[in-house]
């Protein structure tokens, strides 16, 4: 039953994936991502690792790419479509880029590692307790790169229409 | 075995779910009716009942076009998508107690212990999967609005959308309070800690007070209150309906739908509200619980005396009918507010979201966090435990 849903929820991710980078309209490409992502979530529901998969639900699927969706929504995509008509290497592109990651997939299974293993069951509170102990340098850069971000973000739309 | 069950389950909860739309429609119109001195439905059927068929069967009969939208299949997928997350979150609440089931034999097959629990499916990070699975309700309205060709669709999708992230931090952040003081994500575990007596650690000692259910609302009310608006704001209810009012923007994100899709849109409205009727009735009024009456110990002490073996079902049953007093409680609140207040206007109801909910909740966050490390020294009488 278990490899059942892992066989059609990563069948639904690869097919959203591919459609992200394949269809003409870059706001169904935004979709596709969302439909990838929840998938993705479903997939690391099935790894016991339902804390990622809440959380990648709320941040990633829920707000990222809502906001994507709701920036794309507002242009004339006309010339973005008219681009993906016309390029000739389009096909050729995805079928490089799906066969370099296909390779990197196959020698990684002959070679790479032992499988996960069992890693153990990981409440939010193992997760917490990592973070806040021997990641805590990288928790708190990241606090700092986001609140960057968010200064970057207000600068760069005051800067713009100072210059009117 | 358990597939079938939970397929059940899941099933089960998704159909009464709809099921009891159509009820809390007439609900709606009688309560705001009678707030308004008038009287609401009543010729059709006795105490206007029938009109819940009325309004189920008028828009399977009307014709189902998709007008000018430019993505007709994204037209069609928008209705869908608004009714899935709120099932999905209904489906991991706990509506009673688990049910404990010894092993018995049935036409020769040996069914061993089972644990039935009452909600879809047990989470034990219950409080990330509902607010990840409800901020996906967001989808819904963006791609109504686009697909349907129209642009005041767009731009009151946009709006739409834009009200619904801006609540959903004041939601989090309002539960993070919560979190920190039951110290569990997972539903069960806080219904069961809201089940016992009123205590807390006092400068080291712990107090308790033997007459108050360990209720989430006296621990955080004023999460309790963030949390209440936010959901108001998320479900798109009044005072926070501007996207689907009728003056603004035609009718925003469902001006082109109609018939039986329009109802589907209404459905995952209230959908909503009965995720959040049931989640603050979880998070801060106890859940299933009544502590000193209504708990599962003490329910199944009475019945343990009279009915012996039944008593854990009939506990169950007890609790259920506990939780559905408690749920159609919050489902009226949510019914009065609506009879009672005025709209907002659009960049009241942004400001009242960034600029007001989302300090407040902050502040909430970090004033608990505080005050449990400040009782939480005591006890250890050291820093770091």
């Amino acid at each position: 039953m278990d490899s059942l849903i892992f066989y059609f929820l990563s069948s639904v991710l690869i097919f959203s994936a591919l459609r992200v980078v394949t269809h003409k309209n870059p706001v169904y490409g935004a979709l596709y991502l969302a439909c990838a992502l929840v998938a993705l979530a479903g997939i690391f529901f099935l790894l016991e690792a339902h804390f990622i998969a809440g959380v990648q639900l709320v941040v990633y699927a829920g707000a990222v790419i809502v906001l994507f969706v709701m920036v794309l929504m507002l242009f004339d995509l006309k010339a973005e479509k008219q681009l993906w008509k016309i390029s000739p290497f389009r096909w050729a592109s995805v079928a490089f880029v799906a066969g370099l990651t296909l390779g990197v997939t196959l020698l990684e299974g002959l070679l790479g590692s032992s499988s996960i293993g069992d890693l153990g069951f990981f409440s939010a509170k193992h997760i917490a307790r990592l973070l806040f102990t021997k990641y805590v340098l990288a928790f708190e850069v990241l606090g700092v790169l986001l609140i960057l971000i968010a200064v970057g973000v207000v600068a760069l739309t005051r800067l713009e229409r100072e210059d009117d | 075995m358990e597939t079938l069950i939970n397929g059940t389950k899941i099933l089960v909860i998704f159909l009464s779910m709809g099921s009891l739309v159509p009820f809390l429609v007439w609900a709606e119109r009688r309560t705001l009716a009678l707030m308004q001195s008038r009287l609401g439905p009543n010729r059709t059927g006795p105490l206007g009942l029938l009109q819940i068929l009325a309004d189920l069967v008028k828009p399977l009969m009307k014709e189902d076009f998709a007008g000018q939208a430019t993505h007709k299949g994204l037209f069609y997928l928008a209705p869908l998508l608004a009714i899935i997350p709120p099932a999905l979150v209904f489906g991991a609440i706990p509506f009673s107690h688990p049910l404990i089931l010894p092993s018995f034999e049935f036409l020769g097959y040996a069914f061993g212990p089972y644990t039935f629990y009452f909600q879809g499916f047990n989470l034990n990070v219950g409080v990330v999967f509902a607010l990840g699975v409800s901020s996906l309700s967001a989808y819904a309205l963006l791609i109504a609005g686009w697909s349907s060709g129209n642009k005041y669709s767009l731009l009151g999708a946009l709006r739409a959308a834009a009200q619904t992230i801006s609540y959903e931090l004041a939601l989090s952040l309002a539960l993070v309070g919560l979190i920190l003081v039951f110290n569990t994500l997972d539903f069960l575990e806080m219904v069961k800690i809201q089940s016992g007596p009123l205590t807390f650690s006092f400068f080291g000692s712990e107090k308790t007070i033997p007459f108050l259910p360990g209720w989430g609302i006296f621990y955080q009310p004023v999460g309790a209150f963030l949390l209440f608006i936010s959901f108001l704001a998320e479900s798109n209810r009044v005072p926070f309906d501007l996207p689907e009012a009728e003056g603004e923007l035609v009718a925003g994100y469902h001006t082109e739908y109609g018939g039986i899709k329009l109802i589907l849109f209404y459905i995952g409205e209230y959908a909503h509200i009965m995720v959040a009727s049931a989640l603050m009735v979880t998070f801060y009024f106890g859940g299933y619980t009544f502590y000193p009456f209504l708990t599962e110990d003490s329910l199944n002490g009475l019945f343990q005396a009279r009915m012996g073996e039944w008593a854990g079902l009939l506990t169950s049953l007890a609790l259920f009918i506990t939780f559905l007093v408690k749920f159609f409680l919050f489902l009226f609140v949510f019914m009065w507010i609506r009879a009672t207040l005025p709209r907002f206007r659009y960049d009241q109801l942004m400001d009242l979201g960034w600029k007001t909910l989302l300090p407040w909740a902050f502040g909430n966050a970090v004033v608990t966090a505080v005050v449990i490390f400040i009782f939480d020294f005591f006890k250890r009488g050291s820093f770091f435990g």
